[in-house]
């Protein structure tokens, strides 16, 4: 076994044990905080393949700027407990139920097609195409042409939802 | 001597030598000295002598100062969240000692090895994504104060760790978008790469002012010093996220703030001045890197000392004139600074 595949084993099973707890325990802001453990597992597994600029993106935004807006909103409503089981009625358990089921489908349906990795995992990160210097200039290369659609797409959603969300939250106050 | 080592061990024993070496000059050389200078310099500018008691000029200070903290009573409210109580000075204390691992602290060190000459650079790791790395660390480091607020069960703490958390995310973009001006001068995320560019052409500070006035600016903010520190705010709310914290935990977040301080003033050095390079200047050789090294730690010293200078001589900003400053002024400006630059850039034919 390569250090490659402890690493990546570790770092699976502390995204996996994190984001089961996130799940579970019933303090908003320790969900917050498993998921900030999560998403430090995920960065380790884009290193191993050999994208430390995914990896240094997804802590950036992810963690260190979006689960802090999470925090600051949890914190600012002072949320100490979930809502009790009790509270839930059977029809959203019958309908989160079928949420799970579905999204767990298509996940297992998606991986199921997609067939065995390009480049094996186990191989050494020189294996893979890019050179570490070049994924940069590459990525934004690429953003900027072949996926410029979707690119600008997503930003007008981004914005779009912003304001819409700002919208939203003035005609309550009026 | 025949000392055969093999390549990956020499590589990895050299990486421990580096640590070693930064962590011995932050923790034990700077850490110390600074707690002491904060004291020294706010005496100088009130016109007291400020603690000169304690060694020669008072230098002991900081040790005295810890010791004190160490025996006093370790308090723990009744009503804590216990281990969040714990992790969150340590939170704070470890991204400021992992940001080092980027900052290239000299020019390079000849060592000779299986008989070859080779010239060590002085970085602990490379990386291209060098800055980016530290935005991550300096993102996260407002997770220790953001918990020690939540953690405290206390209406004071919760709200410092409020402010905190909204302070950071306002000023890390106009953080992001200044330094992003150095980079595409530089064509390179890797700090290694920016500080040579900066001794082949001109300190970033000069070409990139208004770039280096909002990172400064931001960095004020997110180390949580004065006139930014809104999450202790002393005044209104006794003492913001570490009001419930006593004794040794307390003296955690008192050298926390100070590391961030100090890694603080070595990532704007490096960016914005020249990093250990000075203008026509070449550093080779062993006492060539040695004094790249003492360059280096004079301009962060450098750094430092304004923090201090900033603390003690401007007044605290009310909440809303910080949020108002990050959002209104500074952001729109890091704006303008990165499309004047990238079309400087781009004019250029670069």
């Amino acid at each position: 076994m390569s250090a490659q595949m402890i690493v990546f084993a570790l770092a699976s099973a502390l995204a996996l044990v994190f984001a089961l707890l996130m799940v579970v325990v019933k303090t908003p802001v320790k969900s917050v905080l498993s998921l900030v453990v999560t998403f430090f597992g995920l960065a380790v597994l884009s290193i191993l393949l050999a994208a430390p600029f995914i990896a240094a993106l997804q802590v950036i935004v992810y963690a260190g700027a979006i689960l802090v807006l999470f925090l600051f909103v949890i914190m600012l409503l002072n949320l100490q407990k979930e809502a009790t089981e009790k509270d839930a009625r059977p029809i959203h358990r019958v309908l989160s139920l079928v949420a799970v089921l579905a999204s767990g489908g298509l996940l297992a349906g998606v991986t199921l097609r997609a067939g065995a990795p390009p480049v094996p995992l186990t191989a050494p990160a020189a294996a893979y195409a890019i050179p570490a210097a070049d994924e940069i200039p590459l990525l934004g290369r690429l953003l900027f042409s072949d996926y410029l659609l979707a690119f600008e797409a997503l930003s007008v959603l981004l914005l779009l939802a912003a304001v819409g969300a700002l919208i939203l939250s003035k005609r309550r106050f009026e | 001597m025949t000392l055969t080592l093999s390549e990956p061990l020499f590589n990895a024993l050299l990486a421990v030598v580096k640590i070693l070496f930064v962590w011995a000059m932050t923790l034990a050389a700077l850490l110390p000295n600074l707690i002491w200078a904060e004291r020294r310099v706010s005496g100088l500018i009130q016109d007291r002598p400020g603690p000169n008691r304690v060694g020669p000029l008072g230098l002991f200070q900081a040790v005295a100062d810890v010791l004190k903290l160490m025996m006093k009573e370790d308090v723990v409210p009744l009503y804590v969240d216990k281990v969040l109580f714990t992790l969150a000075p340590l939170i704070t204390l470890t991204p400021a000692l992992v940001t080092f691992a980027v900052i290239p602290f000299g020019s390079s060190i000849p060592i000779t090895w299986n008989g070859a000459v080779r010239d060590v650079p002085l970085v602990i790791a490379d990386v291209n994504v060098g800055i980016l790395y530290i935005f991550a660390l300096t993102s996260l480091a407002v997770y220790g104060i953001v918990l020690a607020g939540w953690s405290s069960n206390d209406k004071y703490s919760l709200l410092g760790g409020v402010r905190a958390s909204a302070q950071i995310i306002s000023y890390e973009l106009a953080m992001g978008f200044s330094a992003a001006g150095v980079f595409i001068a530089a064509g390179s995320l890797r700090l290694p790469a920016v500080v040579e560019w900066q001794h082949a052409h001109l300190w970033n500070v000069v070409p990139q002012f208004l770039g280096f006035v909002v990172f400064a600016v931001a960095i004020f903010a997110e180390t949580n010093r004065i006139p930014f520190d809104l999450s202790e705010a002393e005044a209104e709310l006794v003492a913001g996220y570490h009001t419930e914290y006593s004794s040794f935990r307390f003296a955690m977040f008192f050298m926390g703030e100070y590391a961030n301080l100090i890694a603080a003033s070595a990532v704007v050095t490096t960016l914005y001045f020249g990093g250990w390079s000075l203008p026509g200047v070449a550093f080779t050789g062993l006492w060539g890197g040695l004094a790249s090294i003492a360059v280096f730690a004079v301009k962060t010293a450098a750094f430092i000392f304004l923090f201090l200078w900033v603390r003690w001589t401007l007044p605290r900003f009310r909440y809303d004139q910080l949020m108002e400053l990050g959002w209104k002024v500074f952001l729109p400006l890091s704006f303008f600074h990165l499309i004047a630059v990238a079309a400087f850039v781009a004019a250029s034919g670069r």
